[in-house]
């Protein structure tokens, strides 16, 4: 699998400005949720009710200023992406491990599996996503739970068709008539062809998890009411917008790039993935180097 | 006045290295109702004439120096505008791929009547115009209501010669207009386009890699490689006494349709790349030409001649360069042996057409066929004919709704399981598109004996075996390490055939192994499959277009006609006294 990622995959990603610039974003995003009570100047709870509403100070003792509670701004926005990586994280990778073995499932074994798993998604997304999210949150599960259960059936529709596309190909029928189990062609010949595609759909649907929690925590719902994120932050924002409007711009602004960096990301992992090389000057090169 | 003339028509490739030419200051001219045939073997160069022609070129190649004019109007210096107006209407083109070309989701008719509509038909005549134009090309009025997929490539092939004549052109651009039919299709497809062509008085370009198909249309051929046309002159003359090595070695690695079995010409190496021919002084065939002598890589020879001219300066050895002797006879078998391949009374149905309308359809009926160890089986039929099914019946990738299928004796039609093991051990297939047949990511040596990594063999074993495996197939051992996208089309195909015979099959199922591929590749390709036949002692069902190779590799074929067999015999009695009108059309097709 290694040597596949490096020779099948790597090559256009590390050439790709979306992919480098969406990578980037998510890298930065992921260490500062690690690292957050290290870099944090304050607690991000602490309250300090003599010093509310102070405007940037970049040198200051609150270098983006505080709340209507006294809060630095920084420090939550550092301990908001935890908030934001906790459910993106688990969300996407579920809805993949759910959707995705559903899906392939369905296409590779066919028949009754097909259309049953045909129906449950198709039923399923008949519900709109924020809607049935906000079912699931008021039924009490977590967000993380309700971005996934909102987010499987695409998945599962994506690499249903990507997996249809591929095993019309010459080489999975190969591998079929050498005589490998079915199970076997489908993890040599068929997971690799459909990864580009559920990588990218990973990053897109990370993006709409986050967004998803950004809604969520805005409206109130699912969670402690004074939990820290980013949909928190701008909804404490809202309220002293004109008083202090770093509270809504700074959550704002950082709501709106880790959501760009991955949408960059998925796309430009959509548009790069697949066979790297140059075909016709390498076969130039293979009739000017190894005829006789 | 021409109606298409080049002089001194110069493309060059920009390259990182530097400018490479592609064509090298060709010239040639089509006049009024005329048919030239550009031919090339990998067509690259020709096909950017063509491309030249509607002023597209690929990204990467620009004209730099001559000048290439459409009735005296030069094309280079035309403003856009203009030559939009040109192109559909006065200048006419022809894909090679028919169904890529028409929108996949709209009609046909939609499409066809929108193409009128540019043309300047008034709304209302609109449908009995389409219906006129489908008339000329023999296609029914039904089709107009179907998308293009719906439709055989023959049929959307025909809609788009109507589309291209529905304008009377001064000159059609046709490139390969051929390449996805079978015989017969080819053949009435192109007494399509010669009759309109005849009618209206159109000028054809035709570009192809098949000499013979150009020579049974063309007026006048010009042969190209390396980016220069080597001979030019009329079709008759050019065929029968070349006079240029390049042409008299194509013609001798085509497989003739009749008379004995000759050895076909190996040209010494593939076509060089653009980078090779950069900076040759000299004849730039001489690497490839039989009869080069010192004097050839010191001066450039001109294109000499009157009105049959080729850039050779010894025109007087072409005659002899013969082939050297006769394809081996199948080798001796006890008579008597176990079948290895034994269908009885097989019978599949497939479902088609559009959702709301499916049909069943009897794909393959009733089908009876025995194959004897080593022995070498052609199946050759229309579209659609079935023959594609019964090749994976055959290999076991589709299961029979009735009948029997016997592999060496044994009924794999009852117990799946067994079947399969059965089927791995006994039947190997080679697949056609060999690019998607090919894992992209897996090196080819890992390919080739992916048979290995079944029984999980250890690493140096396969190892050893991919070494024996390439030199078997005449591959450089480097290629071991490359991925298939960097690889030839025809060196792809032989990693397929590896791959398949890795195992040492008893059989061999070969479905389009050699669609596609120009007479040199071919010929080294026949070549091999003779020479492994005699080493590995396999059987093999080939599913193939052209009957020439057909009869050069089988000694036995059969005829497929709407899902069952309506002919089978010997190559040469099938194909020298056909009885059924299927194998009649397709030799019809056939330009031999
Ligand atoms: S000029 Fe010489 S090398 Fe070139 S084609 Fe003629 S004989 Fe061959």
């Amino acid at each position: 699998m290694m040597r596949f990622l490096r020779r099948y995959l790597w090559p256009r990603w590390v050439r790709s400005g979306r992919v480098l610039l969406g990578l980037l974003s998510v890298l930065a995003v992921l260490a500062i949720a690690v690292v957050a009570p290290v870099l944090a100047p304050h607690d991000p709870l602490a309250q300090d009710l003599s010093l509310t509403l102070r405007p940037i100070e970049l040198r200051g003792v609150y270098p983006l200023g505080t709340d209507g509670l006294g809060r630095c701004v920084l420090s939550r926005l550092m301990f908001g992406a935890r908030a934001a990586v906790l459910v993106a994280l688990p969300a996407a990778l579920g809805a993949l491990l759910l959707g995705g073995g559903l899906g392939l499932a369905a296409g590779w074994l066919g028949g009754r599996v097909e259309r049953a798993v045909g129906w449950l998604a198709a039923a399923w997304v008949a519900f709109p996503p924020v809607v049935l999210a906000l079912l699931l949150v008021a039924g009490g599960s977590g967000v993380a739970m309700a971005a996934m259960l909102s987010a499987w059936p695409l998945f599962c529709r994506v690499l249903r068709a990507e997996l249809q596309a591929v095993a019309g190909r010459g080489h999975v029928a190969a591998a079929l008539m050498l005589g490998f189990p079915r199970g076997q062609v489908l993890w040599r010949e068929v997971v690799p062809a459909v990864l580009p595609a559920a990588l990218a759909l990973l990053a897109w649907v990370a993006a709409g998890a986050v967004g998803l929690e950004a809604v969520l925590a805005f409206l109130d719902l699912g969670g402690a009411p004074d939990r820290l994120s980013w949909g928190r932050m701008l909804a404490d924002g809202w309220e002293v917008v004109f008083l202090a409007p770093i509270n809504l711009v700074a959550p704002g602004v950082v709501l709106f790039s880790v959501m760009a960096g991955l949408a960059l990301l998925g796309d430009g992992l959509r548009g790069t993935m697949g066979l790297a090389l140059p075909e016709a000057r390498l076969a130039d090169d293979a009739m000017a180097g190894d005829g006789p | 006045m021409s109606v298409l003339a080049a002089r001194g028509l110069t493309v060059e490739a920009r390259r990182r290295g530097g400018a490479v030419p592609v064509l090298r200051g060709i010239n040639f001219t089509v006049e009024p109702g005329q048919v030239l045939g550009l031919v090339e073997e990998a067509g690259a160069g020709a096909a950017v004439v063509g491309r030249a022609v509607a002023q597209r070129l690929p990204p990467g190649l620009a004209m730099v120096h001559g000048s290439l004019s459409f009735l005296g109007a030069e094309l280079m210096a035309m403003p856009a505008d203009e030559m939009r107006g040109l192109l559909g209407r006065e200048i006419a083109f022809l894909p090679p791929s028919p169904l890529a070309a028409l929108h996949p989701a709209r009609t046909v008719g939609a499409q066809l009547e929108a193409h009128l509509r540019r043309l300047g038909v008034a709304r209302r005549e609109l449908r009995a115009k389409a219906v006129a134009a489908l008339a000329g090309v023999g296609v029914a009025e039904a089709v107009l209501g179907r998308l293009p997929h719906h439709l055989s490539q023959e049929q959307c092939q025909l809609v788009l010669v109507a589309m291209a004549f529905a304008g009377a052109p001064k000159l059609v651009v046709a490139e390969e207009p051929t390449a996805a039919l079978d015989a017969a299709a080819q053949g009435r497809v192109l007494a399509a386009i010669q009759a309109l062509r005849r009618a209206q008085g159109a000028a054809m370009l035709l570009i192809t890699r098949d000499l013979l198909l150009a020579g049974a249309i063309c007026d006048e051929l010009a042969v190209m490689t390396g980016g220069d046309i080597v001979e030019i002159g009329p079709a008759a003359s050019v065929l029968r006494a070349p006079r240029h090595p390049y042409t008299s070695s194509l013609l001798l690695a085509t497989p003739p349709m009749r008379g004995a079995r000759p050895d076909l010409y190996l040209l010494p190496e593939p076509a060089a790349g653009e980078r090779a021919l950069a900076g040759v002084a000299g004849c730039r065939f001489a690497p490839r030409c039989p009869v080069r002598a010192e004097y050839c890589l010191r001066t450039e020879p001109p294109l000499e001649g009157d009105a049959h001219r080729s850039a050779c300066i010894r025109p007087g050895l072409v005659p002899t360069i013969v082939a050297q002797g006769e394809v081996p006879p199948p080798p001796w078998r006890p008579v008597g042996e176990v079948p290895v391949l034994a269908l009885e009374g097989v019978g599949k149905a497939v479902t088609t057409g559009p959702a709301w309308r499916r049909e069943t359809v009897a794909a393959v009926h009733d089908i009876s066929l025995r194959i004897t160890p080593g022995e070498f089986v052609a199946v050759v039929g229309e579209e659609g004919c079935g023959a594609s099914l019964l090749a994976r019946l055959a290999a076991g990738l589709e299961q029979p709704a009735a009948g029997r299928i016997m592999l060496a004796g044994v009924d794999v039609s009852v117990d799946a399981a067994s079947a399969r093991q059965q089927h791995a051990a006994t039947v190997q297939m080679v697949f056609d598109e060999a690019q998607a047949a090919l894992t992209p990511w897996r090196r080819v040596s890992d390919i080739v004996t992916e048979a290995l990594a079944v029984r999980q063999s250890r690493s140096r074993v396969r190892e050893t075996r991919a070494r024996q495996l390439l030199a078997e197939m005449g591959m450089p051992l480097a290629l071991g390490v490359r991925l298939p996208g960097q690889l030839g089309e025809a060196q792809r195909r032989r990693v397929a055939l590896a791959r398949a015979l890795c195992g040492e099959p008893k059989l061999l199922v070969a479905d389009g192994l050699f669609d596609g591929l120009d007479a040199p590749a071919q010929a080294d390709l026949l070549g091999l499959l003779l020479r492994l036949r005699h080493r590995l002692d396999f059987a093999l069902l080939l599913v193939c277009r052209d009957l020439a190779v057909a009869r050069h590799l089988c000694e036995r074929v059969l005829v497929m006609h709407q899902g069952a067999i309506v002919e089978d015999g010997l190559a040469d009695t099938v194909f020298g006294w056909p009885r059924h009108e299927a194998t009649k059309a397709l030799l019809a097709g056939s330009p031999r």
